[in-house]
C-alpha cells in the first residue's frame, strides 16, 4: 500500500483475548482448588512401595490415631444421614434431647469428614454403614505407631461385617531394593 | 513491550487532538496481567490431584478353612520386641531381628529375615506364610511385612491370631 511499514518499533498487541483466558484458567484453578481440610488428630502414615491408588467415592474410612484412637468417615452425606439416623439419633434421644437439638447435631453430623468412635461401639456403625451404601469401599488410615491390637480390631470388625477386601493408605517409599 | 489497548477503535483514528472527552484512552493493563499470570501459574502448580497410595488386603470370610500340609506352613511370629520368630512346620521358631540395627529408620525389614522368606518359597512353591502379630507390636510392622512380601512377589500369606500358644512356642526359639 502507500504507506511505508514502518519499523515495529513501540507496537501495540491487542491483549485482551489473552488476558480474557488467563483469567478464566485462574478463576477455574481458584474455585476449584479444594485446600486439604484440617485433621482431626495427626496421622503419620506408614510407607510402602504399593502404589495402588485410593478410589475417590464411596469409601468409609476408620482411622487409628498413634494413641489407639479410633475415629470413622464416610465420604458420602446420604451415608451419614442413614448412620446417624440409625445409631447416633436414638442416643440423643435416650440423653433426653430435645428434637430441635438433634436436628441440629444431625446438621453438623452430615458436614463432619470424620467423628470420634469408641472401640465397643465400631462394629456398630460400621454394620450400619454397610447397610446404608453396598458399595462402600472400607479403607484403615492407621498411624504407623498405632499398636496392632487397635488395627486389628478394625479388621476383625470389617470381617464381622462381611467386608473381605479393605485397602490400608500408606505412603509411598521412594527408596527402590 | 506491547501496550495493552482497550477495546475502542477509534483511538487509532482521532491521534488525541481532543481530550475533552475520556474516549478510547490507554490504560496499561501489565501489571494487572503479571499478577494474573502470576496467581494462575501459583495454583496450576500447587493443584495436585491428590490421592493417596493404597495396599489391598483381602482377607477369608470367617467361616471357611483351608487345609494346608504343616510342612507347607512357615510361621512368621512377630512379638513386642521387634523380633520375628520364623519357623516351618513344627519346628522350633528361629529368631531373627525384624530390622536391621543399623537401620534407623526402620523402613526395610532386616536382610536375613528377607533372605530367609525369599529361600523358602524359592524351596517349596506351596509354601503359605502365616503372620501372627502379636497384639503389643505396632501397626508398621504389619505394613513392612505385607509390604516386603508384595515386593517378593509372595502373595500365598495369610493374617492370623497371636494366641497364648503362640507366646509360648517362642520361648522354645533358638
Amino acid at each position: 500500500m502507500s504507506r511505508i511499514k514502518a519499523k515495529r518499533v513501540g507496537f501495540r498487541i491487542d491483549m485482551t483475548p489473552m488476558v480474557d483466558v488467563a483469567f478464566l484458567l485462574l478463576t477455574f484453578f481458584m474455585l476449584t482448588t479444594k485446600f486439604r481440610p484440617p485433621e482431626v488428630v495427626k496421622i503419620d502414615l506408614p510407607s510402602s512401595h504399593s502404589q495402588v491408588k485410593l478410589p475417590e467415592s464411596d469409601i468409609l474410612t476408620v482411622t487409628v490415631g498413634g494413641d489407639n484412637t479410633f475415629f470413622m468417615g464416610v465420604s458420602s452425606q446420604q451415608s451419614r444421614v442413614k448412620i446417624f439416623n440409625a445409631v447416633v439419633k436414638p442416643k440423643l434421644q435416650a440423653a433426653g434431647l430435645s428434637s430441635a437439638a438433634v436436628a441440629d447435631s444431625l446438621k453438623k453430623f452430615k458436614l463432619a469428614e470424620n467423628f470420634r468412635v469408641e472401640r465397643d461401639e465400631l462394629d456398630k456403625f460400621v454394620v450400619m454403614a454397610r447397610f446404608a451404601d453396598q458399595k462402600l469401599r472400607p479403607v484403615i488410615r492407621a498411624d504407623a505407631n498405632a499398636g496392632f491390637d487397635a488395627v486389628n480390631h478394625v479388621i476383625k470388625v470389617y470381617k464381622k461385617a462381611n467386608l473381605l477386601t479393605f485397602n490400608l493408605i500408606t505412603v509411598l517409599e521412594r527408596e527402590v531394593r | 513491550m506491547g501496550i495493552v489497548d482497550s477495546p475502542n477503535g477509534r483511538s487509532s483514528h482521532k491521534k488525541g487532538k481532543r481530550r475533552s472527552k475520556r474516549i478510547g484512552f490507554h490504560l496499561d493493563m501489565t501489571p494487572m496481567v503479571d499478577v494474573a499470570f502470576l496467581l494462575l501459574t501459583f495454583f496450576m502448580l500447587t493443584t495436585t490431584f491428590s490421592k493417596s497410595n493404597t495396599m489391598e488386603i483381602n482377607i477369608p470370610p470367617e467361616k471357611s478353612e483351608v487345609k494346608v500340609v504343616e510342612s507347607n506352613v512357615m510361621t512368621v511370629r512377630i512379638a513386642d520386641n521387634v523380633m520375628a520368630y520364623c519357623s516351618l512346620g513344627n519346628e522350633a521358631p528361629r529368631k531373627i531381628p525384624l530390622y536391621d540395627s543399623r537401620d534407623n529408620n526402620q523402613l526395610a525389614l532386616s536382610g536375613e529375615l528377607r533372605q530367609l522368606l525369599r529361600q523358602q518359597t524359592a524351596a517349596n512353591p506351596k509354601l503359605v506364610i502365616v503372620v501372627k502379630i502379636s497384639e503389643k507390636a505396632k501397626y508398621k510392622h504389619l505394613v513392612d511385612i505385607i509390604d516386603e512380601l508384595n515386593l517378593m512377589k509372595i502373595d500365598r500369606f495369610s493374617l492370623d491370631d497371636y494366641t497364648d500358644q503362640d507366646a509360648l512356642e517362642i520361648q522354645r526359639a533358638i
